[in-house]
């Protein structure tokens, strides 16, 4: 090795060594931290307090509220997954055609994406509103009879998938969007040439090569719908507030164990199966969707 | 000659000295006079006010004494205080109930009352001897109380002459009977005003604390306490829990003078959509600034086999990592002052803790407030038990009651309705038990 590639190994890392010790810190640690809390009985004070075993993770098994909690999330995580997926690649196509009022429709669904999750749900909690609701006015006009959006087990959680959807559709679109503007033209008027009609030419061209940002877009979207929390717990909170049991996700169970009763240990636990669940999904959707690479 | 200038000087140095050391470290107020940083937080955000109001009278004492306040929604509260005190982040004073605090005060978390503090808090007729129960843990006190929340039943004049009724509900049956009269429909028979708003859903242990107010006056209680000290059980999972939960059941299915899809609580009461409705003082300072010219008043919890009222101390407590807790505690003081209590009272609408105090003034203004600090020997006081686990069990059986509330089934249905009764007392003990807390 010369001086002058020694140099430039010392540079590059001098400038990649903090990076990696941040993330390190921040990051890799903490993860093997609770991976390691998991197997603890924990209190305030001493997160490791008693070492159990598996005994946190048998827990896990029995307990109803966790059992529900994975349910519900895994529910919501696949609607909101599909739906917001599926029309987001929609409102894409449709928009990819640049129009004059294109770029005023691209800026309106990704509005949504640039507000902060805590005003949106506070905004949707009185949409959701059983007497003064913008959504229950809207459904009077067909004759439909005021309906508690967030009370109602069967309803509220299809009323948080409804805004969750709604919430990232326009960043699943931009995505879409750049991938299908990417699409060299003469591929698109070759099939045109070749007969194919609008559909053809999104199913045999456009998707075809989107696939890899499909694939990328459907992680994401599975990753953070299995992360939900924010809108839980808003449209939660309050004496007009969501039951709890019927939209408790995951996380928000794991929030209630670790900062309410304390029980890090077993938060710990969920954690490392939420972490188990999302990794074995990507998986699987990776395998699946790199096929045919 | 030189060696005995040199020992008077050193003697005078000495008798110069030893006054001012007293007067550093043994003085009756230890009053630093460089610029003192205070930090407060609080669960209650109407409380921010009344802080602030506090924190300049204060001031024109101690202008040195800067102080930053911050509240939040009681939820979000609690979060940040799970994170910043047990890393020693948190406030120099935060506001909190006594329940609330307890997983930090049995960590050792919280410093207990400093001498001073402690003599002030015990003094003859100042807090009531709830109180003084209330706020000691392992024989130790733990925060200075300003204000409480207490129960009692709003109800609207308006629409209690309409329907002909002349005064609030006297015990539970008379008010499911009033509630009954003062529910309105449309024409689809769709309960367009509840005759009494029930607390029906919502995260949190709010339900079952609602929960516990026409359970208590029923004959039953959240827990027991042991024949063991110090150890308890559910005690709801008996005539009184079934006949509790039986009033909501018949309140949403049979008689149904409230619904799910409908408005409740304070914001019902204030928009005219309910009657009647159980809370603390607060919603008059509320109903002040919202509802101006609701016409309203206010009445005790009605009785059944006993007749009592919730109970729920908020004190002041200086933190571990507070710089200078001689400030703090002098602040927490001076906000327990009679003429600040009494601005609190007028202007926020929390009642104080302190029962050696005159509201007169306010209660002329303002009537509502009677029913609040009215007492009876009869009128019996509870309260949240002082355990760590006690939110997490109040947390568990909301979460069982909410769902409960939400099947239909359960109407006319006894069985039904022990059965909720039964699974959510064996979880309550068993979180007892976790918690080593569980006696017979």
């Amino acid at each position: 090795m010369n001086r002058m590639e020694l140099q430039k190994r010392i540079f590059a890392y001098s400038a990649v060594i903090p990076v990696v010790l941040i993330f390190a810190f921040l990051r890799v640690i903490p993860i093997f931290q609770n991976f390691l809390y998991s197997f603890f009985n924990s209190t305030v004070v001493d997160p490791m307090q008693e070492f159990i075993r598996l005994e946190n993770y048998q827990e896990l098994l029995k307990d109803n509220l966790f059992l529900l909690s994975l349910k519900n999330t895994t529910l919501f995580a696949l609607f909101v997954t599909v739906f917001s997926v599926g029309l987001a690649l929609l409102v894409a196509v449709l928009l990819a055609t640049r129009t004059k009022l294109g770029g005023l429709f691209e800026t309106l669904y990704f509005l949504p994406v640039i507000t902060p999750m805590v005003p949106v749900a506070v905004v949707w909690k009185w949409i959701y509103d059983p007497t003064y609701g913008l959504l229950n006015y809207f459904l009077s006009l067909f004759g439909i009879k005021p309906l508690g959006w967030l009370v109602y087990p069967d309803l509220a959680i299809w009323a948080i998938i409804i805004m969750s959807v709604w919430k990232v559709i326009g960043y699943n679109m931009i995505i879409f969007l750049v991938g299908i503007r990417d699409i060299p033209d003469s591929y698109l008027e070759a099939a045109t040439i070749d007969g194919g009609n609008k559909f053809q030419v999104f199913r045999f061209i456009i998707l075809p090569l989107l696939k890899p940002i499909l694939l990328f877009v459907t992680i994401i979207s599975t990753i953070n719908a299995y992360n939900v929390f924010t809108q839980v717990f808003i449209m939660t909170s309050g004496p007009q507030g969501a039951p709890g049991n019927a939209v408790r996700t995951l996380v928000f169970d794991i929030y209630e164990n670790a900062f309410r009763y304390f029980k890090t240990g077993y938060a710990a636990a969920e954690a490392v199966v939420l972490f188990l669940i999302v990794l074995l999904l990507t998986l699987i959707q990776l395998r699946t969707g790199g096929k045919e690479k | 000659m030189k060696r005995t200038l040199k020992w008077m000087a050193i003697v005078t140095m000495v008798v110069l000295m030893v006054p001012a050391l007293l007067m550093a470290g043994g003085g009756k107020e230890a009053k630093p006079t460089g610029p003192v940083k205070l930090s407060l937080w609080g669960g209650f955000p109407e409380m921010e006010a009344f802080y602030k109001y506090a924190a300049e009278e204060y001031r024109k004492t101690h202008p040195n004494v800067e102080f930053t306040i911050l509240t939040h929604p009681l939820r979000e509260f609690e979060q940040k205080l799970s994170a910043t005190i047990p890393s020693n982040t948190a406030a120099d004073i935060i506001e909190i109930s006594m329940y609330a605090n307890q997983k930090f005060i049995e960590a050792g978390l919280i410093p207990e009352l400093p001498p001073k503090v402690k003599e002030y808090f015990l003094a003859p007729s100042r807090f009531s001897e709830f109180v003084k129960k209330n706020n000691t843990y392992k024989d130790k006190l733990y925060g200075l109380p300003i204000f409480q929340g207490r129960t009692a039943l709003f109800w609207n004049k308006k629409m209690f002459q309409e329907a002909g009724l002349s005064g609030p509900p006297k015990t539970l049956s008379e008010m499911a009977q009033y509630a009954k009269k003062l529910a309105k429909y449309d024409a689809n028979g769709n309960l367009t005003r509840s005759g009494h708003s029930l607390r029906l859903s919502g995260q949190g242990s709010g339900v079952a604390e609602k929960f516990w107010f026409i359970l208590y006056p029923m004959g039953g209680s959240i827990l027991e306490e042991s024949k063991e000290k110090g150890k308890y059980h559910a005690g709801y999972n008996s005539d009184a829990g079934r006949r509790a939960l039986k009033y909501y059941i018949d309140a949403l299915y049979v008689d149904k003078w409230d619904s799910h899809a409908i408005k409740h609580d304070a914001d019902a009461f204030e928009l005219e959509l309910t009657a009647m409705f159980f809370r603390e003082s607060w919603v008059i300072g509320d109903i002040a600034k919202k509802a101006p010219s609701l016409s309203y008043d206010t009445a005790p919890v009605p009785a059944d086999v006993r007749w009592g009222r919730i109970t729920n101390p908020v004190n002041l407590y200086v933190t571990r990592s507070c710089k200078n807790p001689d400030v703090a505690w002098d602040f927490a003081m001076f906000l327990n002052e009679e003429k600040n209590l009494v601005w609190l009272l007028d202007n926020v609408g929390w009642l104080p803790v302190r029962q050696d105090i005159n509201l007169d003034s306010v209660l002329a203004k303002k009537p509502q407030f009677k029913a609040f600090v009215m007492s009876d020997p009869k009128y019996e006081e509870f309260g949240y038990t002082v355990i760590a686990a006690f939110d997490e069990i109040m947390t568990k059986l909301a979460e069982r009651l909410v769902a409960a509330f939400l099947d239909k089934s359960l109407a006319n249905n006894p069985a039904g309705i022990a059965k909720v009764i039964q699974d959510a007392a064996n979880e309550t003990n068993e979180i007892l038990k976790k918690a080593k807390l569980y006696g017979e």
